[in-house]
């Protein structure tokens, strides 16, 4: 059953028992009370009749009356105080009945007794009100009783009709409470269809879509909540597309970077195998043959590099003291310089990081072998630690504006002519990049073209 | 008198290789790295173009022009080229008259159908093969027919217009299919042919005959042509018609 249909069934059902009981409640009290009433009045109206009569009858003529006679006064006074209601018990006979009812057992005791009584007396079809009271008589006189009867069934059916009526209305009531309680429960359940809506579209692929609920409630709770989700997961999903983008990109350069010396070596070695060259021609091709094959090999250990620097495990993170690793640096690249006939100019100012120490290094000795493939012989590359940064600076060719942003992309070469003559596969910043990234550093590079290049890694704040 | 083809690709090495082949095969190569280089020359051969045909009345004019500086008769480009990339030069291509051969690494079936859409001969894949890229690169030739008319072995000078052949100015009688498989093995000289090639290509793919006919037709050439050391069976290949400057 839909939430809505419930929530409103249960409040019409629980307010339809409300309203039934609290009617019977009343009308059962408005029942006691009348019948107490009624008896009162009917006690009080005896009481004064029976003291009526008694004066009546005592200061009547009846002394010496015979006994006919008698009854006739009598009968001729109980008509005087409306005596269709009233029987006159004396001495255990009825004395006088004017009323449509029989008195069963004017001999019973209960009429004898000095205090009168009062009851409802229930009939067939019809409620009766039955008083006794005895007339106050002298000394020694006979005993009479005044007993009322009257029937008061217009009571109770003038309650019955009131709980029809009240019956009636609680219904109608209740009809449009229901429909009033229906219409509101689903409105204030309507954006649960929307968050339900926004749910469907969501796991169908349109991760754009965000419910669209401004209410302050709970559902409105719910749906923020919601929509911070498929925030975060549309990002993430744009996050790993881009990502398996810059794979696919980085996928399809490595064929090409793989297709291009294989296309020299097969068709060296197939040129070898049946094509008649001249003695210096073939010395030529295994020449090529051997230089492709180490290309391939150094693409090989860089793409290791690589790939061993996406599974993060494996660094090593120390304390490193930048003086000393500078120091460090400068030898391993010393000999190397010296033979293009450039130097390297360090300067550090830095206090101790804690870095990968190896990775470091090959970072640095990357940026400056980019550096001196850019210089010209005789310049200097500047090695400066300052602050928060590092800089390798050359005075060398530089980068063109619109491909500073593409240069450490795997396989990006600005020159690939002279960038491969100087033994470059292009995946050099593309691993400077990487290992910059593993230490929550970025790489800064500013370039103008024939002035020089300088490129830093920032560490944060 | 050799043929000249422009070789236009940015790799040192795979630029050397065809290079080498093409030599070896007997045609004049010419090497050229980059897309605004190759534009250049472009301009200067579409403009000697309209030299010689405004000079066409000038049969002596004509022959010292084609003496100076002969235009290349087909292109090997690679696509991707710094500079201006394979496609963009077709243009220029078409203007100098020079036929394409597009040479790519390239080879999902969209750059293949754009570059011969764009007015390429044909489109090769790298890695190729040497004897294939020698015989795609014969084929366009003839087809926009710019063959050879003469090749000149040795003693022997074979007149493709005329179908002879002369050894030492005397004329040498061939059958016909000896005088295809000669063709065939010195259009691409100094490259090895299998039989099973040379079968394909003259006596046609439908031929049901053994590869000795080919043994038995080679045996004619060289008796015929005094070729016993000129073409020489290369051991698990077939032949090769050798002639090195």
């Amino acid at each position: 059953m839909k939430l809505w249909i419930k929530l409103s069934l249960t409040t019409v059902l629980v307010l339809l028992a409300a309203a039934v009981s609290c009617g019977a409640a009343l009308i059962w009290q408005s029942l006691i009370y009348n019948q107490e009433k009624t008896m009162e009045s009917g006690a009080g109206r005896l009481a004064s009749t029976a003291w009526a009569l008694s004066r009546e009858l005592e200061n009547g003529p009846m002394k010496g009356y015979s006994k006919v006679t008698k009854n006739s006064y009598i009968n001729y006074t109980m008509k005087k105080f409306d005596a269709s209601r009233y029987i006159l018990i004396e001495d255990g006979e009825i004395l006088c009945n004017l009323t449509p009812f029989e008195l069963t057992d004017p001999g019973h005791e209960r009429w004898r007794r000095e205090e009168g009584f009062c009851v409802i007396q229930k009939r067939a079809e019809s409620y009766i009100l039955v008083a006794a009271q005895r007339v106050p008589a002298m000394e020694g006189g006979p005993v009479r009783t005044l007993v009322l009867a009257e029937d008061i069934s217009g009571l109770y059916e003038d309650l019955g009709r009131q709980a029809r009526s009240g019956l009636g209305i609680v219904g109608g009531a209740a009809v449009v409470s229901m429909l009033l309680i229906f219409l509101v429960t689903k409105r204030v359940l309507r954006p649960l269809k929307e968050l339900q809506r926004a749910a469907q579209d969501i796991s169908q692929g349109e991760l754009g879509r965000r419910a669209d609920i401004r209410t302050g409630d709970e559902i409105g709770i719910v749906a923020r909540a919601f929509n911070r989700m498929a925030e975060r997961i549309e990002d993430q999903v744009s996050e790993l597309s881009k990502v398996s983008e810059r794979r696919r990109q980085m996928l399809g350069s490595l064929t090409h970077e793989l297709k291009t010396p294989m296309t020299s070596i097969i068709g060296y070695s197939d040129t070898l195998l049946h094509v008649n060259l001249k003695k210096q021609q073939q010395q030529r091709a295994l020449w090529h043959i051997r230089e492709e094959c180490s290309r391939l090999e150094r693409l090989g250990s860089k793409l290791m590099n690589l790939m061993g620097l996406y599974e993060n495990d494996s660094i090593s993170m120390e304390e490193t003291d930048m003086e000393e690793l500078f120091a460090q640096v400068e030898r391993m690249e010393r000999y190397h310089l010296e033979q293009m006939g450039m130097t390297l100019v360090c300067t550090c100012s830095m206090e101790g990081r804690r870095l990968d120490r190896d990775l470091f290094e090959s970072l640095l000795i990357n940026l400056i072998d980019n550096a001196a493939k850019a210089s010209r012989e005789g310049d200097q590359i500047f090695l400066e630690g300052t602050g928060k940064r590092i800089t390798v600076r050359d005075t060398g060719c530089g980068i063109p504006q619109e491909e500073i942003g593409r240069v450490t992309e795997a396989f990006y070469m600005v020159d690939k002519a002279r960038s491969r003559r100087a033994g470059g596969c292009g995946l050099g910043l593309a691993l400077c990049n990487m290992i910059a990234h593993l230490h929550g550093a970025e790489l800064e590079i500013e370039s103008q073209v024939g002035v020089g290049t300088a490129v830093s890694v920032v560490f944060p704040e | 008198m050799k043929t000249r083809i422009l070789v236009i690709e940015d790799d040192a090495s795979i630029s050397e290789l065809i290079c080498m082949n093409l030599e070896a095969a007997g045609y004049e190569p010419l090497p050229l790295t980059d897309g605004l280089e190759a534009e250049a020359f472009l301009r200067e051969a579409s403009c000697g173009n309209t030299e010689k045909e405004a000079a066409a009345g000038n049969g002596a004019a004509r022959a010292v022009r084609d003496g100076a500086q002969e235009t290349p008769a087909l292109a090997l480009v690679d696509v991707m080229l710094p500079g201006k990339d394979g496609f963009a030069l077709m243009e220029d291509f078409e203007r100098a008259r020079i036929p394409v051969i597009y040479l790519t690494a390239r080879d999902d079936v969209l750059s293949r159908v754009h570059g011969l859409k764009a007015g390429a001969e044909d489109y090769i894949v790298k890695p190729f093969e040497v004897l294939e890229l020698l015989v795609r690169m014969e084929k366009v030739l003839k087809r926009t027919g710019r063959s050879r008319r003469v090749i000149q072995i040795k003693d022997v000078t074979i007149d493709l217009t005329e179908h002879t052949v002369k050894k030492n100015g005397e004329r040498v009688s061939l059958k016909p299919l000896e005088y295809e498989l000669l063709v065939t093995l010195a259009g691409s000289r100094n490259v090895a042919f299998s039989r099973e090639e040379l079968l394909n290509r003259i006596w046609g793919t439908d031929y049901m005959g053994e590869s000795r006919t080919v043994d038995v037709h080679i045996g004619q050439l060289r008796k015929k042509l005094g070729f016993h050391k000129v073409i020489r069976t290369i051991s698990k290949t077939g032949y090769r018609l050798e002639d090195l400057d």
